[in-house]
């Protein structure tokens, strides 16, 4: 790695718009194409702190600053157009999160890496509707954040409570969602609004580990810890009416439930036998790559394409997850108020992946192209009558669904023609970590970040509160100065904006 | 190689689980997204052993945790830094999967440096919810910035792992 002092590096940055910055080829060694990171000037100054405290002499630790990442990313073989930080980045395993790029899939030297997908693999967020409103929901508050606890399996060593052996976990993991579909835990119009309509269909379980299985077997249906949540939260604002009429949202107060999981021990234990493969692969072929963490194959190798097909079966994985948790959330809700799920309107608003891979086309350079879109910690974000996203949002381009963090807003973007120019019709996917574990720990005390949220009216059900100030606002970015750069650039646009009033989580 | 300076950041945190007695700690990086394991002791084996413990205190309060069952695992690995992150792996899917193991004591009782295996006797019970606290669910073990610090004039051993969490 180069190592300068932090005013040498800062040459080799440039601002070249409000709220874009690029990343020049000689900031790291042997980058392909350029870097870009989108921040608004309060990110901006996270963002070139931890450069600057990485330049420190004496400065030790497990990952690079995350300008350093996408440096080093746009150094790996096949890179197209630039790599791309998005406003809630920050440093991670070999890609930084929040970190895009794109591989020329006609390119026989092109990579896929485990890295840039995440360790769990198709991570993401599904927004549920209802035709409740908050006064309906205010008074049972409690109970309702009480019953989706019950209900939804949290936190570590929790064990799923849908039914499932070992072949049902096959069927499921070749399947996806029209497994859900099959055993009558989701309705048909669910897969409309998820991305790939639930399903991978190049995934093949044969691909995937004895070990992988038995991790996810039991633990199917359950949330997970960390940054995972239920949430039932309020219509705070609408930006973009006719929009959000076409997604059911009709007026503020409207209840939504948003649910933000992933694939659980299956997917992270594919992410970690795929490294270890890719790790003789990389000698093999000899692979240089500036960062020993960027481990990745050549896709059309034996070990790329085997990754491809577990990973897929991961996403097919998180996928049937979530729907078994949106399964939970309208019997949960149907008991408390008596009623059914349908007459609750309790509809798929939308379902996104934010660690994913994927095969897309894209036009580079004035030419359309066949490519491997990596998204870490980055949201697709595709435009009106892109022709992979459903019927019902043709004509107001993708649901972009932005969890925030314990406490704060969430949002609902949609993708724009301009971000499918400029970031391969990607977006940011949250709030993303300011503070270190570490620091939230030091600095804040459980006891009152969950007094703090009872002040703000918020009910919530945690596994481990010892550990809620890892995950407490002031852990995080302001997930507002993330969403509001993502608007000012154009790379999508704000629509919905949603609080939480009931928080449930790992 | 500075290893105090990692550790070093932590020193006031209240919070951070030392458990001298034991021989490990748990200390969080100043960095976004991991968790840094250290353990230590007078021979790598014991290194290792206590760097499982570390990782297990992590998920629960090994307070809570009573000997009930002992299980037999094994390890291999390429190299020593491959040794240590499969020995590690095989603990977490000892928890991940059928016997859902949280150990409160590991006993390695072949530690072969030539050919990189381990074999350990795994003390415990099975996690349950309600006795057990939850803590921290460990995704991954990595490979990133992993260091193993051998002073056989000293008798003294360390190891750094960085799990992902």
């Amino acid at each position: 790695m180069v190592v300068r002092p932090y005013n040498e590096e800062l040459k080799y940055l440039e601002k070249i718009s409000d709220c874009c910055w690029r990343i020049k080829k000689e900031f790291q060694p042997n980058m392909k194409v350029e870097g870009c990171f989108y921040v608004n000037s309060r990110l901006e100054r996270l963002m070139l702190e931890e450069l600057k405290n990485s330049c420190r002499p004496g400065a030790v630790g497990g990952f690079l600053p995350g300008v350093k990442q996408i440096a080093n990313v746009a150094a790996l073989p096949g890179i197209v157009g630039r790599s791309i930080g998005l406003p809630d980045i920050h440093s991670g395993y070999g890609f930084a999160i929040g970190n895009m790029a794109a591989f020329d899939m006609n390119d026989p030297t092109s990579i896929v890496s485990p890295g840039g997908v995440g360790f769990d693999i198709n991570c993401g967020v599904r927004l549920l509707r209802t035709n409740l409103f908050e006064k309906d929901v205010q008074p049972v508050k409690e109970q309702l954040a009480q019953s989706l606890f019950d209900h939804i399996p949290v936190g570590v060593g929790s064990k799923g409570i849908i039914p499932m052996n070992a072949h049902d976990l096959e069927e499921a993991l070749e399947m996806g969602m029209d497994w859900s579909l099959r055993e009558g835990y989701v309705w048909a119009e669910d897969k409309e609004h998820c991305e790939e309509y639930g399903r991978m269909l190049n995934a093949d379980p044969s691909k995937v580990s004895l070990r992988a299985k038995k991790r996810g077997l039991p633990q199917l249906g359950t949330l997970g810890a960390g940054n995972h949540y239920a949430e039932i939260q309020i219509v705070d604002e609408i930006y973009d009416k006719w929009s959000a009429s076409k997604m059911g949202i009709e007026e503020k107060g409207q209840v939504c439930v948003m649910i933000h999981s992933g694939s659980r021990g299956f997917g992270h234990q594919v992410a970690t036998d795929a490294l270890v493969q890719m790790e003789k692969a990389m000698k093999r072929d000899q692979i240089e790559t500036n960062d020993r963490q960027l481990a990745c194959a050549r896709i059309n190798s034996q070990e790329g394409q085997d990754y491809l097909k577990a990973m897929a079966a991961a996403a097919n994985f998180a996928w049937v997850n979530r729907s078994s948790m949106t399964f939970l959330t309208r019997q949960a809700f149907a008991k408390m108020f008596t009623t059914t799920p349908d007459d609750l309107d309790m509809h798929v608003i939308y379902d996104v992946s934010h660690n994913i891979a994927k095969v897309e086309n894209h036009i580079v350079n004035g030419r359309e192209k066949q490519l491997l879109v990596h998204r870490k910690g980055s949201t697709r974000a595709f435009p009106p009558h892109h022709p992979l996203i459903p019927v019902d949002y043709q004509l107001t381009g993708q649901p972009v669904l932005v969890g925030g963090t314990m406490g704060t807003c969430s949002y609902v973007l949609t993708g724009t023609e301009k971000g499918m120019n400029e970031t391969f019709g990607s977006t940011c996917h949250g709030a993303g970590r300011a503070l270190s574990r570490a620091k939230s720990r030091r600095n804040l005390d459980y006891k009152d970040v969950l007094e703090k949220l009872e002040e703000m009216g918020i009910a919530i059900r945690v596994a481990s509160p010892k550990l809620v100030m890892e995950e407490a606002p002031e852990s995080y970015k302001d997930v507002t100065d993330v969403v509001d750069t993502c608007h000012i650039a154009g790379i999508s646009k704000k629509c919905i904006k949603l609080r939480p009033i009931a928080v449930i989580k790992g | 190689m500075n290893v105090s300076t990692t550790v070093g950041h932590n020193e006031d945190n209240n919070n951070k689980f030392v458990n001298k007695l034991l021989g490990f700690s748990v200390a969080d990086l100043d960095h976004t997204a991991d968790v840094q394991l250290h353990a230590w002791g007078s021979s790598l084996q014991e290194a290792f052993e206590q760097c499982g413990m570390a990782m297990f205190g992590y998920m629960t309060d090994l307070d809570y945790v009573s000997i009930e069952h002992c299980f037999q695992l094994e390890a291999k690995g390429d190299d020593i830094e491959g040794l240590l992150f499969h020995f590690l792996d095989e603990l977490l899917f000892l928890f991940s999967a059928e016997p859902f193991l949280i150990c409160k004591k590991l006993e390695i009782t072949k530690f072969d440096l030539e050919n990189y295996e381990i074999e350990c006797r795994c003390y415990g019970e099975p996690f349950e919810i309600g006795k057990h606290p939850q803590g921290t669910e460990v995704k991954a073990i990595t490979y990133s910035a992993m260091q193993i610090v051998q002073e056989p004039e000293r008798s003294h051993y360390e190891v750094f792992v960085i799990i992902d969490i």
